[in-house]
């Protein structure tokens, strides 16, 4: 029962933010189409931002709220000065920007900050532990599934109850149909990337808090992972990047613990064997989305 | 008027381009010293250090270690009395590249070859100086297959072997500490990381310890809830746990290993050498860590340190954080000395001039043995213990009979 609590409460952790990041990648590329390959470095920018700001006096959670907000900042300007002037051009433009804007990001961190590890402050609240049916968990891993859980409930209240939410997902679903309503592209459009770096911004938070450290590099990990869960989960539904990205975490959480030793360095062959498997059997992925 | 709009914003994109351009060559470039081709009254060391990557935190310190030394050897009139030109070309942590840019290095006329600090990552930048008979060295490359026997005759590493480094964190470990079992987590990215636990397992067994369990772990993973949980359900507490891993996740296993109130003292290798990692534990969780690494920045550490980390202040108006700084510094450095012994920079003759000679460095003595027993570097290591997010250095360790490679 113990073992059981544990997994269920590693992998819900470890899900959330696997959800998260998925929802952020999956939100823009419903619009737009577009894999934003620089939606990593949102999650190093948070970073670097709370680096800069740990010797100043700020609480803690002003400069987590601070870093959060400067992913979102981060996401629009790259939206408003790289993607925008190629976006009428290609799609193929736009994916090789994404590129660029991510190589151009995580050298400036390298040029002017540093190619090794820096420090990000965590709160003493994130080292502290708590007993759960005989396990200590981290505090921080529940708050990881608290946060999560309650932003994926404001961000469904919000693309349901909303004008900018209906706009959102009327523009996923049929984005040219969406135009000739009336719906603003660029506004739209920008709205997505700022929710898409908020939701970087925030896993930031608790992604960079389990290594205390944050390096130009942290990115790729987030990228990947927001990646793969949005293809299983599926790409053009919103759910199914939240999905997927719970899927993942679970089916990397239960490798880990249950590979025996001499086939764990093989766990990442399993773990995409069984994506490989789903998407046999749904190709569109685990939920599929309209249009 | 719209001409002239396009025209604007077409020469305003090419200066944009031109600026990452330019931003892009100091980080591959980072040329040293004068940037002229290379003359006859030149001496010109090619590095293939990655400063980009996973590598990076490892190779960018040495490189400025190395900056360091080029500059004090070409004041006190170079070697073999010719000024010394350092160029590094990124190698980006890709095997690939760092091979790529030593061959270019070579084409550009390079003398010898700085290679990157890791077999797995630098391995290619001594195949191709082999290829072109030039030495090769690694600043810190401690795989116990940087050597001649997998690079060639004419390959070294200025690191101890992970024989050494293995061997004298498991003396330490049961010798001095008293420790009797040993549990152990490798992570299997890289050669380093896996022989550097399979010699402290090997060198701990070898004195009579015990080893509980070996677990595995991948760099990367970012998810070590697995392993923790294994520790955490033993039925014995070992009295140690040995933890061969690399930045960053280095960071995340130690750091959740404390954070669960796990406090029983760990141990590792040089890759624990970093002040992120010191920084990142802070006073909570730096406490009870212990590992072997080079050397440690502190004057009489070693002869010559205090003239080091003046000069290294002087250059990069800084004081080193890590002892990899002390790495590039001593792989120049041989490579100055062996020069001038040999009195020429052909490969075959430094070669053999390097196996002949003890080097005095700022990591301790260095002794190799001859290509046909594979350039076996003997060393000690530098023991360094980290209590309250501080380190101090303990003591030069060199370990009875370590294991064979």
């Amino acid at each position: 029962m113990g073992d059981f609590t544990y997994l269920l409460i590693s992998g819900l952790s470890l899900g959330s933010l696997y959800a998260l990041m998925a929802l952020g990648l999956v939100i823009v590329y419903g619009i737009l189409r577009l894999v934003n390959f620089a939606y990593g470095e949102y999650i190093m920018v948070a970073g670097y931002t709370l680096f800069l700001l740990s010797p100043s006096p700020l609480p803690w959670l002003v400069m987590a709220v601070v870093a959060a907000v400067m992913a979102a900042v981060m996401s629009y300007l790259t939206e408003r000065i790289a993607f925008r002037p190629v976006r009428e051009k290609s799609l193929t433009a736009m994916l090789i920007t994404s590129f660029a804007v991510s190589t151009l990001l995580q050298n400036a961190a390298l040029l002017f900050v540093s190619p090794r590890a820096r420090v990000v402050p965590t709160p003493g609240i994130f080292s502290e532990t708590v007993i759960i049916a005989g396990n200590v968990t981290p505090v921080r891993e529940i708050l990881a599934i608290v946060v999560s859980v309650a932003l994926l409930i404001g961000f469904s209240i919000l693309l349901r109850k909303t004008i900018l939410g209906i706009a959102l997902r009327a523009a996923a679903d049929k984005f040219t149909m969406t135009r000739m309503l009336g719906v603003p592209a660029n506004l739209v459009i920008s709205a997505a990337f700022v929710i898409s770096g908020l939701l970087a911004g925030i896993v930031a938070i608790f992604w960079l808090g389990r290594t205390g450290s944050v390096t130009p590099g942290i990115g790729l990990t987030p990228l990947l992972v927001a990646f793969v869960s949005t293809v299983i989960g599926g790409m053009r539904s919103l759910s199914g990047a939240v999905v997927g990205g719970y899927v993942l975490a679970f089916v990397t959480i239960i490798f880990n613990n249950l590979l025996p030793g001499d086939l764990y360095e093989f766990r990442e062959a399993f773990i995409f064997t069984i994506v490989i498997l789903i998407l046999l059997f749904r190709p569109e992925g685990l939920v599929r989305g309209r249009g | 008027m719209s001409n002239i709009r396009v025209t604007v914003r077409r020469r305003a994109t090419a200066a944009f381009a031109q600026g990452i351009a330019f931003g892009m060559g100091i980080l591959t470039a980072g040329a040293f010293g004068a940037p002229t081709a290379a003359a006859q009254e030149e001496l010109f060391i090619g590095g293939a250090l990655s400063l980009t990557g996973i590598q990076a935190p490892l190779d960018e310190p040495t490189l400025r270690g190395a900056q360091v030394a080029v500059e004090a050897l070409n004041e006190e009139g170079g070697i073999l009395g010719k000024q010394i030109r350092f160029v590094n070309l990124d190698g980006k942590s890709d095997p690939a590249t760092v091979g790529n840019v030593a061959v270019q290095l070579i084409e550009q006329g390079a003398d010898m070859i700085v290679a990157p600090c890791d077999f797995d990552f630098g391995g290619p930048a001594s195949r191709a100086a082999q290829n072109a008979g030039l030495v090769g060295i690694s600043t810190c490359a401690s795989s116990p297959l940087y050597g001649s026997a997998a690079l060639g005759d004419k390959q070294f590493t200025a690191s101890m072997w992970n024989t050494t480094m293995g061997a004298a964190a498991a003396e330490y470990a049961f010798k001095e500490k008293g420790w009797k079992t040993a549990y152990v987590v490798t992570d299997t990215f890289i050669d380093y990381t896996v022989t550097l636990s399979r010699y402290f397992i090997e060198h701990f067994e070898n004195l009579g310890g015990t080893v509980i369990r070996e677990d595995k772990y991948t760099q990367g993973a970012q998810d070590f809830s697995a392993q923790l949980n294994r520790i955490q359900n033993l039925d014995e507490k070992p009295d140690v746990i040995f933890i061969s891993s690399y930045m960053p996740d280095l960071g995340t296993i130690i750091r959740s290993i404390r954070e669960i109130g796990i406090e029983t003292p760990i141990m590792g290798g040089d890759s624990y050498d970093d002040t992120g990692l010191f920084a990142a534990l802070g006073e909570a969780h730096g406490n009870d860590i212990w590992f072997v690494t080079h050397t440690y920045m502190k004057e009489g550490v070693a002869p010559g340190m205090a003239d080091f980390l003046e000069k290294y202040e002087e250059v990069h108006g800084e004081a080193p954080d890590t002892s990899f700084t002390a790495m590039g510094w001593d792989t120049v450095m041989i490579m100055a000395k062996a020069a001038e012994k040999a009195g020429s920079t052909d490969g075959d003759k430094m070669a053999d001039a390097m196996e002949e000679m003890t080097f005095d460095l700022l990591s301790g003595k260095l002794d190799y043995s001859s290509a046909e027993e594979g350039h076996y570097p003997y060393k000690e290591g530098a023991l360094v213990e980290l209590q309250n997010g501080e380190t101090s250095f303990i003591g030069w360790m060199k370990p009875t009979n370590p294991p064979a490679p």
